[in-house]
């Protein structure tokens, strides 16, 4: 730290691996996105009888990796380490190109590594698993799959975990800790996450409707998605985009319900617009957090009005979990590379169920289908439990 | 990059107060116990009738370092204030509950690494930059290492680093795992006011090496996961100020270094010649 002179602000995001419910690696993933499939389906990995709700966006097969050998038996894990099989093929080599020392893994979850100590504490008890209950087990197996020897880094600010991941990651290189960052982030479905949103009635029984007049409530995803980041300076010329802006800022209000007037929300999109540069009227797309729950919906809109002012009816506005379900830890960094992606192929994919409007959210949330925009600058948006509040700011590249 | 200024610090382990109450050797001290917990703070009213343990040791551990710092309650309210949080294993015992008890879903949020500083925020109207660091010592030192950019960038006035750690839940899974490293399992809950300074901080991250730089600070605290750093922090500050800062953790065979200079010098109290050329 402290080799670099003033503060570079500028962070190239350079490849990228994602697994979801709507597909294994970027092109399926945007495939899938653009052409409105749903990754939703009838959970079958664990029991869910018990449950109002027995759906969500389950991840089916991985098939990216054919031998798991030196892998623990980690779902999460082994999420973690497909979308980085992906990310690596991108950025050419595994272990990174580099000095391994100077490569930092910096991953966002709201789960960890929970199912284990559900399984350890079943009823054979195999307590030997505890060790991967802990939140930061996966990071630390990801960054010995990845030969990373950097700072292995594991934070949870709940549903914007990987927004804030992301953030922290760009800090390590604005700084010179390090010269490379693998950031992202990832959670599972399993018991414990369903019974939690269950019990909170949360879930819909019915389609996840995002700003749509009838929406319900959310339903879960599992997924991992993994960006590369460098300063631009060394970054070369192939690359998804760039990181311009960052902030976060807390609700200070409730333990699971956001701010009703989105105060920490518009907190931190202004400051990821202040360290962005960035005014209003140079805003082209925003991914919205867009969760289907009556109260978030209302929120993100009200907020994206104080923020954007007239310009807001101007820009495309999405959300892309319904055909996933919230995928939590992994929510904010699939919603980053959406917005690349959405640069890079010129296509906006459309808000999936929308389609009775709601007077309340009155933005243009792209329904229906895919639409033909080149985004040069999106903002995307991440609210957590706990109000937690996260926004990156992202800038299309050239590949 | 330019270091922060300590202006307050709050600990509270399970040996009692601040510094002072840190014993010389935690074998000796524990007498033959290999937990020492922390209890649950009183705290009354609605609002902490589902409030886990460890969040209310949160909110304690502010309200001491409020008192260090002699000021009320306003004196961090607000969007200026940042919030970084670190810890090992916490949420251990909200996990373990929700597994093993099957509770109700109202209690589900509290599962979450991040309802300890959710309940901070909310008792003392944070709503400033925020995150969370899991894992042991080196979590902490990030959580640091963030609030001195978060400082340095200008986008909060002060930054209060927070750290809890709670064993008592789970004590029998801590004797089966392998978290037991023949220290007593210590209770803490510290936090740390930072405000702009005029020093400098690096970290240094590398993996491998002997353990035997942090086996002394275990020896006299126990084992504290990531309060460690804060209790190092109190004790230099009530006995070393003049020699130089350097705050080491290590876990999962991960070591971070942090060192740092002019720890208790603030920019708005720093003579001329340090506050040159900042801005």
């Amino acid at each position: 730290m402290g080799g670099l002179a003033g503060r570079v602000n500028r962070i190239a995001i350079v490849a990228a691996g994602v697994v979801t419910p709507i597909g294994e690696g970027l092109e399926q993933f945007w495939s899938s996105l653009v052409t409105g499939v749903s990754g939703i389906s009838p959970i079958e990995r664990f029991p869910v009888a018990d449950f109002r709700v027995g759906r969500g966006g389950e991840i089916k097969k991985i098939t990216r990796i054919k031998d798991w050998s030196r892998v623990p038996e980690c779902r999460a894990t082994r999420l973690l380490v497909s979308a980085a099989d992906e990310l690596c093929a991108e950025a050419g080599s595994r272990p990174l190109p580099g000095d391994p020392d100077r490569v930092a893994v910096v991953v966002g979850t709201a789960l960890g590594g929970v199912e284990e100590g559900e399984k350890a504490l079943a009823g054979g008890r195999r307590l030997q698993r505890l060790r991967g209950a802990l939140y930061d087990s996966p990071t630390q197996n990801l960054a010995r799959w990845l030969g990373a020897r950097g700072p292995a880094i594991t934070v949870s600010t709940a549903c914007a975990s990987s927004a804030t991941a992301i953030g922290v990651g760009a800090d390590l290189l604005r700084q010179g800790v390090v010269d490379a960052v693998v950031a992202g982030g990832y959670d599972i479905l399993c018991r414990f996450v369903m019974r939690g949103f269950d019990a909170l009635r949360s879930l819909t029984r019915e389609e996840m409707r995002p700003f749509d007049r009838r929406r319900s409530g959310l339903l879960l995803g599992e997924a991992a998605a993994l960006v590369l980041m460098r300063r631009e300076g060394d970054a070369g010329a192939r690359r998804l985009g760039m990181l311009l802006g960052h902030g976060s800022a807390s609700d200070g209000w409730h333990i699971a319900a956001p701010e009703p007037d989105g105060r920490g929300l518009e907190h931190s999109i202004r400051a990821a617009m202040r360290e962005a540069g960035v005014e209003p009227q140079d805003v082209h797309f925003v991914s919205a957090h867009g969760t289907g729950t009556p109260l978030n919906d209302r929120i993100e809109t009200a907020v994206l009005k104080r923020v954007l002012g007239p310009r807001a009816h101007q820009v495309p506005v999405n959300s892309i979990k319904a055909g996933m379900g919230h995928t939590m830890g992994a929510a904010a960094v699939l919603e980053g590379i959406m917005c690349l992606l959405a640069s890079r192929h010129g296509q906006i994919p459309p808000t999936l169920n929308l389609e009775e409007p709601d007077s309340e959210c009155d933005l243009d949330y792209v329904p229906g289908e895919a639409r033909s925009a080149r985004p040069e600058i999106s903002l995307s948006t991440s609210l957590g439990f706990g109000g937690c509040n996260a926004t990156l700011v992202l800038e299309g590249g050239t590949s | 990059m330019r270091a922060p200024a300590l202006r307050a610090l709050g600990l509270m382990t399970a040996w009692g107060h601040g510094a002072a109450a840190i014993p010389e050797d935690a074998l000796s001290a524990a007498d033959g116990r290999h937990l020492l917990s922390l209890g649950r703070p009183s705290h009354e009213g609605e609002r902490f009738r589902r409030a886990t343990r460890e969040c209310v040791l949160g909110i304690a551990a502010v309200e001491t370092m409020l008192k260090d710092a002699c000021a009320p309650r306003e004196a961090i309210a607000g969007e200026r204030t940042a919030l970084l949080y670190a810890a090992a294993g916490s949420y251990a015992a909200s996990n373990r509950l929700f597994i093993e008890r099957g509770i109700g879903g109202a209690y589900f949020p509290y599962t979450a690494p991040a309802a300890v500083p959710a309940e901070v925020t909310i008792e003392f109207c944070l709503t400033g930059p925020f995150a969370i660091f899991i894992g042991g010592p080196p979590a902490t030192l990030r959580a640091i290492w963030y609030a001195a950019t978060l400082l340095e960038a200008g986008l909060c006035d002060r930054a209060l680093v927070l750290a809890v750690e709670t064993f008592e839940e789970c004590a029998d899974l801590y004797t089966v795992s392998d978290r037991r490293t023949g220290h007593p399992l210590v209770e803490a809950a510290a936090s740390l006011w930072l405000e702009p300074g005029v020093g400098a901080l690096s970290l240094e991250t590398h993996r491998g090496g002997p353990d035997s730089d942090h086996s002394e600070i275990r020896r006299r605290l126990g084992e504290t996961f990531a309060c460690e750093p804060l209790a190092v922090l109190d004790l230099w500050r009530h006995g070393n100020v003049g020699v130089p800062l350097s705050l080491r953790g290590r876990w999962r065979g991960e070591t971070a270094r942090l060192s740092w200079t002019d720890a208790m010098v603030p920019r708005d109290r720093a003579p001329r010649s340090h506050t040159a050329g900042t801005s």
